[in-house]
C-alpha cells in the first residue's frame, strides 16, 4: 500500500473556499491590527533604518532563525528556541501540505506527500508537534510554577500559552481520529511514522465510524478555528513579538557600539535638545516597546536594579509604550522619574542581553540630555561641582590645571609643547593625572613603553577631560567645547597613534571624537601592549600569581577587548578564576555613565556588590584595566571589609613588575 | 525696574599663584578663571527677581576686565541677564576698590537702577569695599552680607549674616544697593537654549577711561608668599624605612630622643 493520506479526508474540498475566507480574513485581522500601531509608532521622529539593507536582512535571518540571542541564556532560552524551532517546522509541513492539496495536485497532477517523502514528513512533523508540547510545557512551568524572580504574569500569557497549546493538542488529535478510521487498522506500518497520531489514535478506537467522522470534523474546525485566532491575536497580545522582535533584529543599529547621535550645536533653529515627550523619540524608540518581550534579562543584569536603584530597563521600556499609547505628551522624566534615568551607569548589560535588540542605553542618554540641557538639572550638587570643575579646570576635582602633568616629573617622557616627534601620544585622563592611586597606572605604563622602546609624548596642562563622564550625563555642550579644544589641540602636533589608560577616553578618543573630526589611530593600553609583546618588543618574566579579572564595561561590552587583557596576565603567569559574571556578561563597577563624579545615595554599593563576585572566587587579586574601576574597588574593598582577603591592582602594575631588564 | 548687577572674574583658587613682574600682584600664567562665587549669588538673585518682575525689568550685568572677563560676562546673560556693559580695563588688577567702585558708579549713575546686586566680596583681593563705596557714592541705601532676599512694591526685605551665627533682617526703599553672601540662593546651571540666547545679547565695550577720573588711594606695595614657617611631612613606604625615617626626624627637629 502507497505511504501517503488523502487530505481534505472526511472534510471535502468543499471546505477549501470557506477556509480560505477565513484565513484571509485572520490575516487581515492581523494586518489591521498593527495597521493601527503604525500612528502610535510614528509619533516618533524620523530615523533612517533601512540602509544597509541586505546586511540588514541577513542578520534578521540569521537572529530568527538561528535562535542564538536566545539561545544565549539557557534559562527559559533552551525552551523558547526548541518550541520555536518545532513549530516552525509545524507551520512550514502545514504549508508544505497546502501547496500539495492546492497547487501541486490540481495545477501540476504530482504528490510529493508520498513514499519515503512522506514517511520522513510524517515523522519528523510528529516529532516537532511533541517537542513542541513538551516545551511548551517547560515554558507554562516556568511562567506559573518555579517562575524565576521579575518573570511577571499578564493576561497575555494565559491566553497564549492556552492557545498554543490547544493548537498542538487538537492537531494531534485530528491525526489520531484519521489515523484511527484510515490508517491504524489499514496500514499500521505507515501509522508507526506518526508516532504522536497513533498515540493519540487510541482515543477514538471504541468509536462507532458514524461517531468517529463527526468527531473528526468537529476537531478539524475546532483546531482550524484556534490556528486562526492565533493569528488573531498576534497583533493584541505578546505574540505581536513574533513580528516585531524579529523586525528589530532588522532595524537595530549598524553604527559602532556605544555611537550617540552628535548634536549640531551651530544650528540654532532646534528648540529642544533631548527627550522630554514621546514626541521627542525616534519612531524606532517606540517600536522598542512593541518589540519588548518582558524577558526581563535586561532588569537582572542591570548593576543599578539589582542593588536596590530605582530603574529597570524592562520597565522604562514599558513605560515608554505606555506613555505613546495613552499619554503622549507626557513628561518622560516624570514617569520613568528622574533618580531612575540618574542611576544608570551605561554599562550596556541591558542591551547587550536583549534578544530583542531594543536599544535602551541611549534613549536614557537623551532623557538626560533634555534634563541637563533644556532643565539645568543634576543628580547631585556634588555633580554640579565637578562639572563646573571640568569647565574651569578641565578636571572633575577642580584641581590646578597646570599641574596636570606633574605626575609625570622625573619620568622619560615628553611633553607635546616641547618635543613632539614621538612615537604614541599618551592621552592620560584626569583619573590617571589626578588621582594618586591611579598615577601608579600612568607611570607604570611609560615604565612598559621605556621598556619596550616606545617614545611617548604627552599632553601635560594642555590636557583637559575627555568629556566623557558629561556626555554620559546628558551635557552635550560641555562635551563637545572640552572635545573640541582637545581635538584643536592634537591636531597641531602630528601625532600617529593615540593610546589610552582609560577605555573612557578610549571610547570617547576612538569613536565618539571623529564625528567632531579626529581621525587618528587610538587604542587602549591593554591591546598595544598585546602587541608588543606579539612581536617581542617586550619580554615578562612570568612569576606566577592567582587572580579574577574584571571586564570594565567600556572594553569589554563597548569594544570587545576581553581575550587581549587574559593573555597577557597568562603571559606574566598568572592564573585565573573567573567571576560568574564576566566577558559580556561582566557587571559594572558603578562608575560609568558619568556616575564616576556622582555620589551613589540610593540602595546598596554596585561597588561592594561587584567586590563579593570577586571575593567569592577565593582569588587574592583582582585585576582592572580602568582607572574608574580602580577608583570603585579601592573603595568597596575598604567598606565591604574585603582589605584581609583581596586587592585590587590595574594591569599595567602585574606588567611593569614582570619586565625583562 | 531696572537691576544691575556687578561682576568679577577671579583665578580659580586651586591655581598656582606666583607674583607677576613687577612683584605687586599675582601673574597671570596657569591661571583660570571663574566668575566670582558671591557674584554668582548676585546674579542669581537677579535673575530670580528679574524672572518675578517680568517684562517690565531690565537686568544689566556689569564687569571691569581685560577682554578675558567677557567670558565671565557671558555666564551671566547665559544665567539670564538682559544686557551686558564690558568696562575695558587690561590693567584693572592694579586699580584699589575705589577706583573700582568710581568706576561703577560713573556708569550707573545717570542709568537711573532700582536695585544694584554685587557680591559680599571678591575671592582674589577680598576687600568687601566696592559694593558699599558704589552705594556711597551714588547716595542709595545699601546692606551687606545678605543670605536672604524679597523685594515688594519698591520695598527689599533682606536678611544679613551677622558675627556669630546671628541673623538681622532689614528694610530698605529702593533704589537700593545689596552685596550677597554665601547661602543666599543655589545659582543656576545655564540651561543650552539660554546659552545660545546669551550669544545674541548685546554686550556694549566701554574703555575704562570713559568712567574712572580718580586716583587709587590705597596702593599694593608688594604680592609675596608668605615666609615658610611650618609644614607636614608624608612619610611613604616600607613600615621599616618609615621607622628609620621618624627616628631621624624626631633626633634632627626635637629634643624627645636626646
Amino acid at each position: 500500500m502507497e505511504a501517503t493520506r488523502q487530505i481534505y479526508w472526511n472534510m471535502g474540498h468543499g471546505v477549501v473556499i470557506p477556509m480560505y475566507i477565513l484565513a484571509f480574513a485572520a490575516f487581515g485581522v492581523l494586518a489591521w491590527g498593527f495597521w493601527q500601531r503604525l500612528p502610535i509608532w510614528r509619533q516618533g521622529k524620523a530615523l533612517d533604518r533601512f540602509d544597509h539593507y541586505d546586511e540588514r536582512v541577513k542578520r534578521m535571518i540569521s537572529e530568527v532563525f538561528g535562535q542564538a540571542k536566545v539561545f544565549r541564556v539557557t534559562e527559559g532560552g533552551v525552551f523558547h528556541s526548541i518550541f520555536f524551532w518545532s513549530f516552525l517546522i509545524l507551520f512550514a509541513g502545514t504549508m508544505l501540505v497546502m501547496f500539495q492539496a492546492d497547487f501541486f495536485t490540481p495545477v501540476l497532477k504530482v504528490n510529493l506527500l508520498s513514499g519515503e517523502f512522506y514517511k520522513a514528513f510524517s515523522l519528523v512533523l510528529d516529532i516537532a508537534g511533541i517537542l513542541a508540547i513538551v516545551m511548551l510545557a517547560g515554558l507554562f512551568i516556568r511562567r506559573f510554577v518555579t517562575r524565576p524572580d521579575g518573570l511577571e504574569i499578564v493576561r497575555d500569557d494565559y491566553i497564549v500559552l492556552q492557545l498554543l497549546f490547544a493548537i498542538l493538542i487538537t492537531g494531534f488529535l485530528i491525526e489520531g481520529a484519521r489515523m484511527a478510521a484510515t490508517e491504524l487498522q489499514q496500514n499500521p506500518a505507515l501509522a508507526r511514522f506518526s508516532p504522536g497520531g497513533l498515540l493519540a489514535g487510541q482515543l477514538f478506537t471504541t468509536l462507532t465510524p458514524g461517531t468517529l467522522l463527526v468527531t473528526h470534523k468537529i476537531l478539524w474546525w475546532l483546531h482550524f478555528v484556534l490556528v486562526l485566532g492565533f493569528f488573531c491575536a498576534v497583533p493584541y497580545t505578546k505574540l505581536r513579538h513574533i513580528l516585531t522582535t524579529s523586525a528589530n533584529a532588522f532595524l537595530a543599529p549598524f553604527e559602532a557600539k556605544g555611537s550617540i547621535a552628535t548634536i549640531n550645536m551651530e544650528d540654532d533653529t532646534v528648540e529642544q535638545f533631548g527627550t522630554a515627550t514621546i514626541s521627542d523619540l525616534s519612531w524606532k524608540d517606540i517600536f522598542d516597546a512593541d518589540a519588548c518581550t518582558s524577558c526581563k534579562r535586561c532588569q537582572e543584569r542591570c548593576p543599578a536594579y539589582t542593588t536596590d536603584k530605582p530603574l529597570s530597563p524592562m520597565k522604562l521600556i514599558k513605560q515608554i509604550g505606555e506613555l505613546a499609547e495613552g499619554n503622549p505628551t507626557g513628561s518622560l522624566s516624570e514617569t520613568i522619574s528622574q533618580d531612575a534615568i540618574w542611576a544608570c551607569t551605561t554599562c550596556r548589560a541591558c542591551q547587550d542581553i536583549c534578544p530583542a535588540n531594543i536599544e535602551h542605553v541611549n534613549k536614557i542618554l537623551e532623557m538626560r540630555r533634555n534634563l541637563t540641557l533644556m532643565e539645568g538639572a543634576f543628580p547631585g550638587d556634588e555633580v554640579k561641582t565637578a562639572v563646573n570643575n571640568i569647565e574651569v579646570n578641565g578636571n572633575p576635582f577642580g584641581l590646578a590645571f597646570a599641574a596636570r602633568g606633574d605626575w609625570a616629573e622625573g619620568l622619560q617622557i615628553s611633553v607635546m609643547e616641547q618635543d613632539s616627534d614621538v612615537d604614541i601620544l599618551y592621552f592620560v585622563g584626569c583619573y590617571a593625572s589626578f588621582d594618586k592611586r591611579n598615577q601608579a597606572i600612568a607611570r607604570n605604563f611609560i615604565t612598559i613603553c621605556n621598556a619596550a622602546g616606545v617614545k611617548v609624548g604627552i599632553l601635560g596642562k594642555e590636557e583637559k577631560c575627555c568629556g566623557e563622564p558629561v556626555r554620559k550625563l546628558g551635557n552635550e555642550y560641555l562635551y563637545q567645547m572640552t572635545a573640541a579644544e582637545n581635538i584643536e589641540l592634537i591636531k597641531t602636533y602630528n601625532v600617529r597613534k593615540i593610546v589610552t589608560t582609560c577605555p573612557h577616553c578610549f571610547n570617547t578618543l576612538a569613536r565618539d571624537y571623529k564625528d567632531l573630526g579626529l581621525d587618528i589611530p587610538v587604542e587602549h593600553y591593554t591591546t598595544y601592549i598585546n602587541t608588543l609583546l606579539e612581536n617581542n618588543k617586550l619580554n615578562l618574566t612570568p612569576e606566577t600569581f592567582r587572580y579574577t579579572y574584571h571586564d570594565s564595561c567600556y572594553l569589554g561590552r563597548y569594544m570587545d577587548i576581553i581575550e587581549q587583557p587574559r593573555s597577557i596576565l597568562t603571559r606574566a603567569g598568572g592564573s585565573i578564576t573567573e567571576m560568574d559574571k564576566s566577558g559580556y556578561d561582566s557587571f559594572c563597577c558603578s562608575a560609568g555613565g558619568g556616575r564616576i563624579i556622582a555620589e551613589e545615595k540610593l540602595g546598596s554599593k554596585i561597588s561592594e556588590a561587584r567586590i563579593k563576585m570577586a571575593t567569592d572566587t577565593g582569588a587574592p587579586l583582582l585585576v582592572s584595566n580602568c582607572p574608574f574601576c580602580m577608583t570603585m574597588f579601592e573603595d568597596g574593598i575598604k567598606t565591604g571589609g574585603a582589605e584581609d582577603v583581596l586587592r585590587v591592582r590595574d594591569l599595567a602594575e602585574i606588567v611593569a613588575e614582570r619586565i625583562v631588564a | 525696574m531696572k537691576l544691575l548687577v556687578c561682576i568679577k572674574q577671579v583665578p580659580d583658587l586651586e591655581s598656582r599663584f606666583k607674583p607677576d613682574a613687577t612683584g605687586t600682584w599675582f601673574s597671570e600664567t596657569d591661571l583660570a578663571f571663574r566668575m566670582n562665587e558671591y557674584d554668582e549669588y548676585a546674579v542669581e538673585q537677579a535673575v530670580r527677581l528679574r524672572e518675578q518682575l517680568g517684562d517690565s525689568c531690565e537686568l544689566t550685568v556689569l564687569s571691569i576686565g581685560p577682554d578675558r572677563v567677557v567670558e565671565a560676562i557671558k555666564k551671566a546673560l547665559a544665567m539670564g541677564c538682559d544686557n551686558a556693559a564690558h568696562i575695558q580695563d587690561n590693567a584693572a588688577s592694579s586699580k584699589d576698590p575705589w577706583q573700582i567702585a568710581a568706576t561703577i558708579a560713573a556708569y550707573a549713575k545717570d542709568k537711573g537702577f532700582d536695585i544694584i546686586f554685587t557680591g559680599m566680596q571678591s575671592q582674589d583681593r577680598g576687600s568687601a569695599q566696592v559694593g558699599v563705596t558704589v552705594a556711597e557714592l551714588l547716595g542709595i541705601a545699601c546692606t551687606t552680607t545678605i543670605v536672604g532676599f524679597a523685594c515688594d512694591s519698591g520695598t527689599i526685605t533682606a536678611k544679613r549674616e551677622l558675627e556669630g551665627g546671628i541673623k538681622g533682617v532689614v528694610k530698605l526703599k529702593t533704589p537700593a544697593l545689596v552685596t550677597c553672601q554665601l547661602g543666599l540662593n543655589v545659582p543656576r546651571y545655564p540651561t543650552l537654549p539660554n546659552i545660545m540666547k546669551a550669544k545674541k545679547k548685546e554686550i556694549i565695550a566701554i574703555p575704562v577711561g570713559d568712567l574712572l577720573k580718580e586716583e587709587a588711594l590705597a596702593i599694593t606695595a608688594s604680592f609675596h608668599p608668605p615666609a615658610k614657617k611650618g609644614g607636614g611631612i608624608v612619610l611613604e613606604g616600607d613600615v621599616a624605612d618609615l621607622v628609620e625615617k621618624v627616628i631621624a626626624i624626631l633626633k634632627d627637629k626635637t629634643a624627645v630622643l636626646r
